[in-house]
């Protein structure tokens, strides 16, 4: 396998490191548990048991029942072809040796011959076939443990020998029950252990992907989110990893666009400059030729183009603006005014230009505040480009109205003159003007969350400005 | 009147205009093309003029130097730039603004309204139809009967506020938290009462005031 492959291998479903493989590790050992860890907590359990066997046997002085059971046959097999007596001493020999037991035995005949001790009751004086089935059945696996052995080699004549032991000495302590409750406590510990196993596995990984999202989440100074640290090569490192990758590319996109940003405002304010200065000569010309003795219709052409001069500055004014502002450069911050003072400081800077126009200026305000959540300089600006067109647009009607009405349940602020109104002809070539500065209101308005509405009549033009209710 | 005025300018067509406009309008006039010695140069004078948009060292920087160097020495800013890209950043140093193309008039207009408020150039007294008033002195004289008219220090202190703007409406809110120091509660009728009172000592007919005119539903007014 080339190195590539297997750097692939590496990353794939099995790598060591992948959160699927220690995932399905966990799972593989919960399949297992059933078929696997049962026999195991057995053999465990027997293999403890083997152990404990040597030391039983070390505590049982006769050792266990088979090695008991064995050496009773072997003793019966040394009595081949031995008499009464010498069975007799041999029993009397073996009582010295097992005190505890009883034992007796019968000849060949049936009669039962010594019993030792030799009180000993419950064994019958002559052995029938039923009595000896009868003794049998009553001796399996009771207590006394009882050891019957035919004598002779091979066991094979028809006398024998029996040895009844108290169970007790030939068994340790162990009860059947203590291997069932072995298992059940083992496989009991190891199911917790899995669950604490996979439960850990989870939190671990929920941790992470906690922290992850607590990083995500968080911004620095330039609303970018921080890299974080790459702590594992799994996964989530991997994600880590597309993450701090991703962020990059935001903080390069970012900067870009700051630097595009920059690129257009220089551009405007160059472009700006560039028309203004020309225009601030002519106008200066103007001004001093002004001074010059003209006739009546040299002076009419020079306030023409005085006139075009002064809106040509106030269009470029408000193309540029706009343009920065719908860019988002202009950032605005509303704060709780009182818009009917706003209102009052703005007209009276207005004041003497309506007066020089000889437009009457109408203003009844209300003396309590009207509390809007505006930005001052922008509210301003809107004030100024409606009563700069009041006096561009509307100065025939030698009239500028400012008051508050309530209008459909709304508390607004109206702005009014007794121009000739929208649909007038008069209107249509000067429109353009006006429209870029309207524009730049109707901008600001809705970036301040205010609504507006014009309302054009043979009386004039009223403009409305509302907050919804 | 001879204020003496520094014009900080690049453009030479403008600036040998605007320098010549002030001139005839009985100002002395320093134009510097660049603002590299501005700070030098404003010494001894009352007023500076200067464009943004300068050659190496850009006007928001000369304006903040001048700035500090005399914190009461009023700047008027002439701009070419788009006025609300200026006036975020521009006005936190200088007093007024203008922006081009201007009207020459509008211009000196502006200026004798700054050199009024700061008061660096203002006249020893001022003829305000029939009233002398000394500012220096503190004495309003009525020039028609030589009698001097003695006014309280709040009364004072409103008609020297309209005065410093003279030709300017200021609403109520600005004329009361100016002279009082605290914000203008609606309904307050002191300063109607104040005015009241300064009409009936100023005017020769407090019914009909000629000196301190009422604009109806924006302020008052005292006009040269």
């Amino acid at each position: 396998m080339s190195a590539p492959q297997n750097e692939k291998r590496k990353r794939g479903f099995f790598a060591r490191q992948s959160l699927l493989s220690r995932y399905l590790l966990i799972v593989l050992s919960a399949f297992l548990f059933i078929p696997i860890i049962i026999p195991l907590a057995s053999m465990i359990y027997f293999g403890v048991e083997a152990f404990d066997g040597q030391t039983d046997r070390i505590s049982l002085k006769y050792g266990n029942a088979n090695e008991l059971e064995a050496a009773w046959h072997a003793e019966a097999r040394t009595l081949h072809g031995a008499d009464a007596d010498e069975v007799d001493a041999k029993l009397r020999e073996l009582k010295a040796k097992y005190p505890e037991a009883s034992m007796f035995w019968v000849d060949a005949d049936g009669s039962t011959r010594l019993r030792l001790p030799e009180a000993r009751s419950g064994v019958p004086d002559r052995w029938t076939a039923a009595e000896a089935i009868r003794f049998m059945k009553s001796s399996v696996g009771s207590d006394p443990f009882t050891v019957v052995a035919f004598l002779g080699a091979e066991n094979g004549d028809g006398a024998f020998m029996a040895l009844q032991m108290p169970r007790a000495l030939v068994e340790g302590g162990v009860s059947g029950g203590r291997g069932t409750t072995f298992i059940v406590v083992f496989i009991f510990v190891t199911f917790a252990l899995f669950t604490a196993l996979s439960l850990w596995f989870f939190m671990h990984i929920r941790k992470r992907l906690l922290l992850l999202q607590a990083a995500m989440s968080k911004r620095d100074e330039h609303g970018l989110p921080a890299p974080v640290e790459q702590k594992r090569p799994d996964e989530i490192g991997g994600l880590e990893a597309a993450f701090n990758g991703m962020v990059e590319q935001l903080k390069a996109g970012r900067l870009l666009q700051q630097e595009e940003e920059e690129l257009r405002k220089r551009l405007i304010s160059n472009l700006s400059h560039d028309l203004r200065t020309p225009l601030t000569v002519m106008r200066g010309h103007l001004y001093t030729l002004a001074k010059e003795n003209l006739s009546g219709k040299g002076k009419a052409s020079l306030d023409t183009l005085e006139r075009k001069t002064e809106g040509l500055g106030a269009l470029i004014d408000n193309l540029l603006a706009y343009t920065l502002m719908t860019s988002g450069r202009y950032k605005l911050e509303p704060e709780p005014v009182d818009v009917l003072r706003l209102v009052r400081e703005s007209a009276a800077a207005w004041y003497p230009v309506w007066e020089k126009a000889g437009i009457e200026a109408d203003i009844s305000l209300p003396a309590e505040p009207l509390i809007w959540q505006i930005d001052k300089l922008a509210f301003r600006r809107i004030l100024d480009n409606l009563f700069q067109n009041i006096v561009r647009h509307a100065a025939s009607g030698k009239y500028a109205g400012l008051y508050v009405e309530e209008i459909e349940g709304r508390v607004s602020l109206i702005v009014a003159d007794r121009g000739p109104g929208l649909e007038s002809g008069s209107m249509v070539s000067e429109e353009k003007g006006a429209g870029i500065g309207l524009a730049i209101v109707d901008y600001l308005l809705r970036e301040m969350g205010l609504h507006w509405r014009r309302e054009s009549s043979e009386q004039g033009l009223r403009i409305l400005i509302y907050k919804e209710a | 009147m001879s204020a003496a005025l520094l014009y900080i300018e690049d453009d030479q067509e403008i600036g040998a205009f605007v320098a010549e406009h002030l001139r005839s309008n009985g100002y002395e006039v320093k134009w510097l093309r660049s603002g590299e010695q501005a700070v030098e140069q404003a010494e001894g004078c009352q007023l500076v003029i200067l464009d943004v948009m300068l050659p190496g060292l850009d006007g928001f920087t000369v304006g903040q130097r001048l700035k500090k160097a005399a914190p009461e020495r009023p700047i008027l800013l002439l701009s070419a730039r788009t006025a609300i890209d200026d006036k975020l950043q521009g006005l936190q140093f200088a007093d007024d603004y203008v922006t081009k193309p201007f009207h020459p008039d509008e211009l000196t207009a502006r200026i004798e309204v700054l050199l009024r408020r700061s008061g660096a150039h203002a006249p020893d007294s001022v003829q305000i139809k029939h009233l002398l008033v000394n500012e220096k002195e503190n004495r309003i004289v009525n020039s028609e009967t030589g009698e001097e008219i003695t006014l309280s220090g709040k009364q004072f202190h409103i008609f020297k506020y309209l005065l410093r703007h003279l030709g300017q409406i200021m609403t109520k809110e600005q004329i009361y938290e100016s002279v009082w120091g605290e914000p203008y509660l609606e309904g307050d009728k002191t300063l109607m009462v104040h005015i009241r009172y300064l009409r009936e000592k100023l005017e020769k007919e407090p019914a009909s005031p000629e000196i301190i005119e009422t604009v109806r539903g924006i302020g008052y007014r005292v006009r040269a």
